[in-house]
């Protein structure tokens, strides 16, 4: 495989140009904001137990992590 | 996947100061019980299959086209951190995906300040005066994909403090600057708010600092320094910290000072699974096959876009060949 660059100077195992290695176009959305309160969620761990994020945190911080993969 | 593996060995430090840490992605939950199992992944890892989630957030990569097989449905990466009342007092997205937050940064950025544990590498130096300063890097080793901080803090004796701007002339304020080998990314000086101090003497209010005060240099490495796609050369690297400050008391300044500090820092490859596409390049691979997951992964979207799937494997082919004739090509 070839291996290129980017504008970031990040090599990546796919050509450049491929839709994996997009990054955040400027001015897209970023979600919930500073100040908000996160939306709630409600979905399914590793073993199937469901978590209903604000329930589950209680009076906890959080810190909640969106990524890519753990498959590829 | 380099993320998930740092915050498991960094998880202690959200359990010390009770903060919850979820992981949230578009995998099924078998391929995630794999992972979690594997690697003993402590926080929940959930699956938001159909991408509900990351759509009702706005965080879906939407440069993905419902027919780019495999990759429809991931969002953009970052992290959202919220207080006690679950809103969001800090958020972290990048304009590139291979620039992610530490888990130090997350836990200081929820607790309000920097919390160095005497565990990670670090240099000073003191002078005649008591003044201390240090240079430690925050977040664990430095590699491709993870960003971490330069904490240079000021040890002050009470009662002397240093400037930040503007200053009168010929006051001398405080800078902070660190340098590193070609590869790795400074960003700019993160410093904390300043205090007013009102000199009576000369009618002057000024922006100071004392007692203990951390600054912070964000750094990150690209693949100059450290790639995904080879072995990393060195397994350390100098930074060289530069500080330049002058210290006072409500009455006397003392004599400006500048003060070097190397601080050497290791340099560590990253997590990638064991799948033809990753595999090969001398990083360390993960501890059970990936297949499995990659096809049922394929299956899934095949089964949403025939036609897509077909579209994304031309389409990846027609980028690929452009790339090696371009590595061909006069330059």
């Amino acid at each position: 495989m070839v291996v290129e660059t980017d504008h970031h100077g990040f090599e990546a195992p796919a050509a450049l140009g491929h839709p994996g290695r997009a990054g955040l176009p400027e001015g897209a959305s970023t979600g919930p904001d500073i100040g908000e309160r996160l939306p709630d969620f409600e979905l399914p761990d590793a073993n199937g137990h469901i978590v209903r994020f604000h329930h589950d945190r209680g009076t906890s911080k959080a810190a909640v992590v969106f990524y890519r993969s753990a498959v590829w | 996947m380099t993320q998930l593996v740092e915050l498991r060995d960094r998880y202690h430090i959200f359990e010390e100061v009770g903060i919850k840490l979820y992981a949230i992605s578009y995998d099924d939950q078998e391929a995630l019980k794999q992972f979690s199992d594997a690697y003993d992944i402590p926080y929940p890892m959930l699956s938001d299959v159909d991408s509900e989630v990351i759509k009702a957030y706005g965080i879906l990569n939407t440069q993905i086209k419902p027919g780019d097989a495999l990759l429809y449905g991931i969002p953009y990466p970052g992290t959202y951190i919220t207080d006690e009342n679950g809103i969001v007092i800090e958020k972290s997205f990048f304009d590139t995906y291979k620039r992610r937050m530490s888990a130090e940064q997350m836990v200081d950025r929820a607790v309000g300040e920097v919390l160095l544990r005497g565990e990670e590498p670090t240099a000073d130096v003191s002078d005649d005066e008591g003044i201390k300063v240090s240079a430690t890097l925050h977040g664990g080793a430095i590699k491709q994909g993870s960003q971490r901080e330069v904490i240079v803090r000021f040890d002050l004796p009470d009662g002397l403090h240093i400037y930040g701007e503007p200053v009168p002339e010929g006051m001398i304020p405080t800078t902070v600057s660190v340098e590193g080998p070609e590869g790795l990314v400074v960003e700019e000086l993160i410093a904390p708010p300043t205090e007013r101090l009102y000199l009576s003497s000369l009618d002057l209010e000024l922006p100071v600092w004392s007692g203990q005060v951390d600054f912070r240099v964000p750094v990150y490495a690209t693949s100059t320094l450290a790639s995904e796609c080879r072995p990393v050369d060195d397994d350390e690297i100098t930074l060289t910290v530069t500080v330049k400050y002058q210290a006072c008391d409500d009455a006397v300044c003392l004599l400006p000072k500048e003060e070097k500090i190397e601080l050497v820092v290791p340099l560590e490859p990253v997590h990638v699974q064991s799948i033809a596409l990753h595999t090969g390049h001398g990083q360390r691979e993960a501890p059970y096959d990936g297949m499995p997951a990659v096809k049922r992964l394929m299956a899934r979207k095949i089964k949403q876009s025939p036609l897509g799937f077909v579209r994304y494997l031309l389409n990846a082919a027609r980028l690929s060949l452009a790339a090696r004739r371009r590595s061909k090509g006069p330059r």
